[in-house]
């Protein structure tokens, strides 16, 4: 076996790889990345340009929020679970894909008129344009469409999730997979998962997973988190199909409660004890683990939407760790804050992550800034102060072409995100 | 943005490299490690290579590429991977995050270059902007393999890829290409034949995302599908009345099911306009080993036999 060594340029490359696309001359690229910045105390969500720091506009909600984008990116939810509120925001940054292009375009960001009242709103799922709010005090889940968001026409659907309890609810075109409640005592841990349709069936068998909590999506695959594996959702045909991944034999004793999705690929990353992190790549079964040692206490982590084999982990000694996915290893670390305890109560402020384009951007909420790291280099970039405590954070942005003749862009950045921003495990 | 973006380039390269930086020769004995984009691509691959080489696919059988969502042991292979096999022309959209997520050093080769290109009138999309429309075109159509001459290059080019990799194994690989070339050369005859035997009026189906143009362009069967439709997403119902007219006009014979998309909307489409549904084309996968469609050949096979069954009426 031996390799020739021939050289081409990246653009041979890029034109071999993808083929010819055609570019206007006119054609502009623009990049936009917006933060969305919640405050730890004080009920506001700032809107920060990611690119030059500046502030765009704060949001008045009811209370301090727990923030979500949609995997578009045109929307991004505030939940308010103490306040039972949930408020939306048009991120003013749209793609609209057309299959080889996708255009970009940019207005102002704008708190939507439309707001979701009820029991202490908790797990946000969005799926493909399908979102699935639950309440931990209803015994209903609630499925709406981030178009109807947008358009500021809410047409709630609901389906019945047993009991009312902590549990998540996964949507889909004409079904739910929601939890099951423990039905000994609905205040514990949910004790596995099902597929519902909005009149009240239940769809094929019930499936066990015991402890269910954490949720995330990567691309078209769902997994929800329990003790023993995952339960992996796949839309089949017409409804949903749950199957059960167990945790590889060769794991130490553990589970994880929280998860994310890779973006571009798909895998997950869990939790697993407090100074661990487990690498999944469903598709390779028993084989798919990769256990990562912290060097101390887990407080946040995120994927890279746009370099996707890196993660990045914020631990409690002030480091921001990258994560090669491939290797299931710590890449690099950077010292980036003070120490942020774990000890103490799961929602005390401390930093939370996320990517927009170059920049890595981890929340300092006791020092009233972000930092920003360079992906590329990941050296510390630049800081944006912020008033207050900010604490949960979301990334929408990208890059695209503007047309001169008709004011939109193409682009590629058009991920699937799913953020987990609660995390009490 | 690190994603290298593709602007006004032709592609006119074969094979080429990523980096430079492995040594030139490795372990002698090992095999060849090929990474094929898809099964179709596999399937040649593993004939040309023989026990030489060993490959893996990244799409499987029945499984669409245009939808793939790569996974970390994807990138594992490619980082591992002599050759990598693609079928370029923006077929396989996952595959540029896939190089760059790999860091791979293996030689890329895009096996539809030097194909004669079928240039898509429909491959494109508007922009609807101030009461302007305006057309923005994907031009070239990917799904080459579904006419014999294309995949007469493919093999070639694999060959061609195959002994630039390793020079000792070069005459085997020639001559598996050789051999596979004759029965390509037997294959295209068949269809030809069997395509004659389909009486000239009947020689229009319906399929719900169109990969079949080069077998239009090549045998003479025309395809009609739902304009700007992707197996990604939705028909609107505009594009369905379209389509229903469209298939009254050219007098359609049967509307055919494909192997890797959910067969709702062809049934609506077919029940729509009167017809019924003829079978199932293989058309962007291969089946899986025990199916009707396991290997390349046997996948042209099947289909031209479903079409003529279901035009001829039999
Ligand atoms: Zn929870
Ligand atoms: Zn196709």
């Amino acid at each position: 076996m031996r390799r020739l060594i021939l050289t081409a340029s990246a653009l041979a490359i890029a034109a071999t790889l993808g083929g010819a696309a055609l570019a206007d001359d006119d054609d502009e690229t623009v990049t936009a990345w917006r933060l969305f910045v919640a405050d730890h105390s004080a009920p506001v969500v700032k809107v920060i340009d990611a690119l030059n720091g500046d502030l765009v506009d704060t949001f008045t909600v009811k209370g301090p929020a727990a923030l979500h984008r949609s995997s578009s990116g045109a929307t991004v939810f505030a939940v308010q679970g103490a306040q039972g509120e949930v408020n939306a925001i048009a991120s003013g940054i749209t793609f609209h894909d057309h299959g080889d292009h996708a255009d970009i375009d940019v207005d102002d960001p704008e708190l939507l008129h439309v707001h979701i009242d009820g029991a202490k709103p908790a797990h946000f799922v969005e799926l493909q344009g399908n979102i699935a709010q639950w309440f931990d005090g209803e015994d209903k889940v609630r499925v709406f469409t981030e178009k109807a968001v947008l358009d500021e026409k809410l047409e709630m659907r609901t389906a019945s999730v047993g009991a009312a309890h902590h549990g998540v609810g996964v949507p889909y075109q004409n079904h739910v997979v929601v939890s099951i409640p423990n039905p000994d005592d609905a205040s514990k841990r949910p004790v596995g998962a099902r597929v519902v349709d909005f009149d009240g069936n239940a769809v094929g068998e019930d499936v066990a997973c015991p402890g269910l909590h954490g949720s995330a999506g990567s691309g078209s695959l769902y997994a929800l988190a329990c003790d023993t594996g995952l339960l992996l959702i796949r839309q089949e045909g017409d409804a949903p199909a749950i199957e059960h991944l167990p945790y590889a034999a060769s794991l130490p004793e553990g589970s994880s409660s929280t998860l994310i999705g890779g973006r571009g690929l798909q895998y997950f990353i869990g939790n697993y004890g407090p100074d661990r992190i487990l690498v999944i790549d469903p598709s390779e079964g028993e084989n798919g683990f990769k256990l990562v040692q912290l060097p101390t206490r887990r407080v946040h982590f995120a994927v890279d939407p746009i370099r996707p084999r890196f993660a990045y982990v914020v631990t409690e000694d002030g480091q921001l760790h990258k994560i090669d996915v491939l290797d299931g290893k710590i890449a690099q670390s950077l010292r980036l804050t003070d120490p942020y305890s774990m000890d103490g109560h799961w929602n005390d402020p401390r930093p939370r992550v996320a990517v927009a384009g170059d920049s890595i951007v981890v929340t300092d909420p006791l020092n009233a800034k972000l930092h920003l790291v360079n992906a590329e280099t990941f050296e510390e970039s630049g800081e944006i102060a912020v008033e207050g405590k900010p604490f949960n954070i979301v990334a929408v942005g990208g890059t695209g072409k503007v047309h001169a003749h008709e004011g939109e862009g193409h682009s590629h950045d058009d991920g699937h995100a799913h953020e987990d921003g609660h995390s009490h495990d | 943005m690190t994603m290298t973006r593709l602007t006004t380039f032709a592609a006119s390269l074969i094979v080429i490299t990523l980096t430079s930086l492995s040594g030139a020769a490795q372990a002698e004995t090992e095999r060849l490690s090929v990474v094929a984009s898809f099964s179709i691509i596999g399937d040649f691959a593993r004939i040309i290579g023989g026990d030489a080489v060993e490959v893996r696919t990244l799409v499987g059988p029945d499984s669409d590429a245009h939808v793939y969502e790569p996974r970390p042991a994807d990138a594992i292979a490619l980082a591992r991977a002599d050759v990598v096999l693609v079928n370029g022309l923006a077929f396989e959209g996952f595959l540029q995050r896939l190089v760059d997520a790999s860091g791979t050093s293996a030689r890329i080769a895009a096996l539809s270059d030097g194909i004669e290109i079928v240039h898509d009138p429909e491959g494109g999309h508007y922009h609807f902007s101030g009461g302007q429309a305006i057309f923005h075109a994907a031009p070239d159509d990917p799904h080459a393999w579904q006419s014999v001459a294309s995949a007469r290059v493919y093999v070639e080019n694999i060959a061609r890829v195959f002994c630039e990799a390793d020079a000792e194994g070069c005459a085997a690989y020639e001559a598996n290409a050789a051999g596979y070339l004759g029965e390509l050369t037997k294959l295209d005859e068949e269809i030809r034949r069997a395509v004659a035997a389909i009486p000239e009026d009947r020689r229009v189906a319906v399929v719900a995302h169109n990969a079949f143009r080069y077998f239009e362009r090549d045998y003479g069967v025309s395809f009609l599908a739902p304009q700007g439709v992707s197996t990604e997403s939705e028909a609107s119902a505009a594009d369905v009345a379209s389509l229903i007219r469209e298939i009254r006009e050219k007098r359609a014979s049967a509307v055919f099911a494909e192997n890797i998309a959910d067969a709702r909307l062809v049934e609506q489409i077919a029940s729509e306009a009167g017809l019924s549904l003829g079978g199932t084309l293989y058309s962007d996968a291969l089946s899986p080993p025990d199916g009707p469609a396991p290997g390349y050949v046997e996948m042209m096979r099947h289909n031209v036999e479903t079409l003529t069954r279901a035009m001829t009426g039999g």
